[in-house]
């Protein structure tokens, strides 16, 4: 460990006790990335109970929300979108103050 | 179908065809499709981790390249293993780039930390909260409350493996890789820790019910 310990401010304490339900692996937040993200580019709520559970888990697993980011980012890309819009799109929707857009 | 894109450095990417079909039949249309299929991984590859370039410190364009290209091999390998399992759910190119992305991802986050220690058993010690949270009673309050119930309603696993993942921050990969458990096997870990947390908070009043949580926090 390179640090000892860093101290509980309040975004740290926002983190530690996060709600991430409904439960989603990460081996399943990889299944389902590709068409998450798309359903995001499409605006469509393909299924909104598999959306909101990759959303639940995005916030809670930094790894796979930084990785789910790229892959929105090619597929933007793709399809002539802006990217950063998508990105902006993402954060709003995985935003644990408020309810995942639908 | 027609596939248009580019990799980061310019070289177009194009691809005519069924990509399942034509990778899954050996000939020259497969040479084909797995020529353009590297091409779409690297792009993939160099895209993750030139997004995460600042992690890896002063490197060389080398050492960047050197990590593209073997997440892009890796991930060709682990693509064609799974290619029976494409649906259709989406668009071949955001199902391949996954792959890619992956394997950066994790080439990146290893060699970031291949010189930093983990020792979990430093994680005994919850943190004390922080100075700034005193300004404010009620984050203060909250604070306190969490710091206390990491350290009495959470077993020595479940404290180890949250404080290493939200408080310092290990990556999830990483971490198992040090433990040699997987990356699943410790986001459960850290998803049952946080929920117990909240169970408790809100038989303690400091969380009022799920739906208000986040608003308390």
């Amino acid at each position: 460990m390179s640090t000892p310990h860093t101290p509980l401010e309040p975004d740290v304490v926002t983190r530690l006790i996060l709600d991430t339900d409904p439960w989603l692996s990460c081996d399943d937040c990889f299944r389902l990335v590709d068409t998450y993200v798309e359903s995001l580019l499409d605006d469509a709520g393909r299924d909104l109970a598999e959306r909101d559970a990759m959303s639940a888990h995005l916030r809670g697993c930094p790894a796979c929300l930084e990785e789910a980011a790229t892959v929105l980012v090619l597929a933007a890309e793709d399809r002539g979108s802006d990217p950063e819009a998508a990105l902006v799109h993402l954060e709003r929707t995985i935003d644990p103050s408020g309810r995942p857009e639908r | 179908m027609t596939t248009v894109g580019s990799d980061s450095v310019g070289t177009a990417v194009t691809f005519s065809g069924d990509w399942t079909r034509a990778l899954s039949v050996p000939g020259p249309d497969q040479d084909e499709a797995m020529r353009h299929l590297h091409l779409l991984l690297l792009r993939a590859s160099r895209t993750q981790v030139l997004r995460m370039r600042s992690s890896l410190g002063p490197v060389g364009s080398d050492v960047v390249e050197e990590i593209v290209h073997q997440a892009a091999d890796d991930a060709m390998m682990a693509l064609l293993g799974k290619l029976s399992s494409f649906e259709g759910r989406s668009r071949f190119t955001t199902w391949a780039y996954k792959f890619a992305v992956l394997h950066a991802a994790t080439h990146v986050r290893r060699r970031a930390w291949r010189d930093r220690d983990v020792h979990l058993d430093a994680l005994d010690v919850v943190p004390d909260r922080g100075a700034t949270s005193e300004q404010y009673a009620e984050a203060a309050d909250l604070a306190d409350a969490v710091r206390q119930a990491i350290d009495t309603v959470l077993s020595q696993h479940q404290r180890r493996i949250l404080l290493a993942l939200v408080v310092e921050e290990i990556p999830v990969d990483v971490l198992a890789d040090r433990l040699g458990a997987s990356r699943n096997a410790l986001y459960k870990t850290l998803h049952d820790a946080r929920r117990r947390l909240r169970t408790h908070l809100r038989e303690t009043g400091h969380l009022a019910d799920p739906d208000q949580q986040a608003g308390t926090t």
